[in-house]
């Protein structure tokens, strides 16, 4: 007999929802984190969107540590002396709250203990070495040289699996799969906060910026308020990354703080926390083979995230693919069966939820992603329109056509190039 | 408001390992590599040229293993901190 029905490695999101899950039906669960308390590692940008959540945790928006639910959501170019924004402020994000900012070393724990009150034997500061394998089966994890034994263990160790690398469950990340997240914590008072961003004690804001004053990299930030703080960074794909070969990631972000359009809102401000991790970038490519013979992986580990510039997800895909990780545990343990066929209900329940819908449906954004123009070229051209069109400067005015070719001329583009370009984004966003 | 690399870093709790190097790099390797991307790379300026030699220190890592990638040499060797050490995020 094993000594669980179940061992989760790795107490995030994806983790602990899978035990909830599992500990909710009465399977005997393991969860184990390597830091202390669970999650502490743990960093996001920070917009948890909650859908799922509300299916293991139904009064999860009264009980959760949140920050602020997201009731201004802003997308945006910059440039080198402009920021060209859609500000979404709306109603309907006030009715249905289930957008919040979050600071994950205030909410994993929480979650963790949630587990933990569903019936899961949580251990916090365990470093698990490597996974226990007996005729080819994934049998348990292994610390310190004692084993522990469960009929199935769900890896979900988050974006950097070295476990899964370790007993080849994936290969190693290569740069196309991965962008380097940059983040730092700026304390502002609540007050400020407020009458800054034009939100109530509640409410919140979140944007997300196509940096196009950076030559050569295809960079996107963040910006989002929490109670008493600001959480903002950076998301720089690895491939370009190597490409450029001359900037420093951590320099970048700062680049980010000194835009004439994003220092003012931190002016007075102090920085509390600095940090990063990876990020899912490889889309449906990079989905390892999802489960075996007593295993199965989820959330980043996965890589399972969805992001096209201006939207950037992965807490969502955590939840519900750690939710159907246990949900599937527990078909397994009703079958008494744990074998890959009797796993492999898990990719199926997958198949038929949004988390490898969306892998699919956009599994051509990283040709979006990767088009230097979307960065560069793009952002200069739309402050050039909205220059001519909205500025005054004793000129004869010109018709947007005709303001169009003459940017794309300054830009070295041609019209046809343009309107290619154009559509071929129009076709994979 | 903009910090310095090391200021910012002074501001992220950790629980150093002073025993054990979770990151272990493999100075010959890193003596012939032609780009040396593991110091643009690494958010936490782990890596660092001095006189054209990589120098590596493990003390600041927050463990977001882009080093793990960013070597395409295979100099890098990426273990996690043993239990409950290395970066403890207030925030996250």
């Amino acid at each position: 007999m094993p000594d669980y029905d179940a061992i989760v490695v790795g107490a995030g999101n994806a983790g602990s929802a899978a035990a909830i899950t599992m500990a909710q039906k009465g399977l005997s669960v393991l969860l184990v984190d390597r830091s202390d308390p669970p999650g502490a590692k743990n960093l996001s940008g920070g917009v948890l969107w909650g859908n799922d959540l509300a299916r293991i945790l139904p009064k999860w928006q009264s009980e959760a540590p949140l920050e602020r639910f997201i009731q201004d959501k802003k997308i945006g170019f910059l440039t080198d002396k402009s920021s060209i924004i859609i500000d979404f402020k709306t109603k309907i994000f006030e009715e249905n709250k289930v957008g919040y900012t979050v600071l994950r070393s205030k909410f994993d724990p929480w979650l963790a203990k949630k587990a933990r009150e569903a019936g899961a034997t949580v251990i916090p500061g365990i470093t698990v070495e490597s996974l226990a394998k007996k005729d080819g089966k994934i049998i348990g994890v292994e610390e310190s040289g004692d084993i522990v034994t469960a009929s199935v263990v769900i890896l979900a160790e988050g974006i950097n699996p070295r476990l899964c690398i370790e007993a080849g469950l994936r290969g190693p990340l290569q740069d196309w799969e991965v962008s380097v997240g940059v983040k730092e914590i700026i304390k502002l008072s609540p007050q400020k906060i407020e009458d800054r961003f034009n939100l109530s004690s509640s409410s919140g804001m979140a944007s997300e910026y196509i940096l196009g004053n950076l030559e050569e990299l295809n960079v996107g930030a963040f910006f989002y308020t929490n109670k008493d703080s600001i959480s903002l960074g950076i998301v720089a794909p690895m491939e370009q990354l190597r490409e450029n070969g001359v900037t420093h990631t951590y320099d970048i972000i700062e680049q980010f703080k000194e835009h004439p359009s994003i220092a003012p809102l931190i002016d007075g401000g102090t920085v509390a926390e600095y940090g990063a991790h990876m990020i899912p970038e490889g889309g449906l490519e990079m989905v390892p083979k999802l489960y075996g013979d007593g295993y199965m992986i989820v959330g980043d580990s996965a890589g399972f995230g969805f992001s096209n510039g201006l939207v950037l997800q992965g807490m969502n895909y955590a939840f519900l693919s750690g939710i159907l990780a246990g949900e599937t545990a527990v078909e397994a343990k009703g079958k008494g069966d744990f074998s890959s066929d009797s796993l492999s209900m898990y990719r199926q329940k997958l198949e038929n939820s949004y988390v490898l819908k969306d892998l699919k449906t956009f599994k051509d954004i990283r040709k979006v992603t990767n088009n230097k123009n979307m960065y560069t070229t793009y952002p200069k051209m739309l402050e050039s329109i909205l220059l001519e069109m909205l500025w005054e400067r004793g000129q004869p005015k010109k018709k947007v056509r005709d303001i169009l070719g003459s940017c794309a001329a300054d830009l070295k583009m041609s019209k046809l190039k343009t309107a290619t370009d154009f559509y071929y984004i129009y076709r994979r966003m | 408001m903009i910090l310095d690399i090391k200021e910012r870093l002074g501001k992220t709790k950790y629980d150093v390992d002073k025993s054990y190097a979770h990151i272990t790099v493999d100075e010959s390797i890193c003596e012939k590599c032609p780009h040396h991307f593991c110091v643009m790379a690494c958010p936490a300026q782990c890596y660092t040229l001095q006189d054209g030699k990589l120098s590596f220190q493990y003390e600041d890592c927050v463990e977001c293993g882009t080093c793990s990638v960013a070597c395409d040499q295979g100099s890098v060797k990426w273990h996690f901190p043993k239990a409950g050490k290395g970066v403890i995020y207030k925030y996250g």
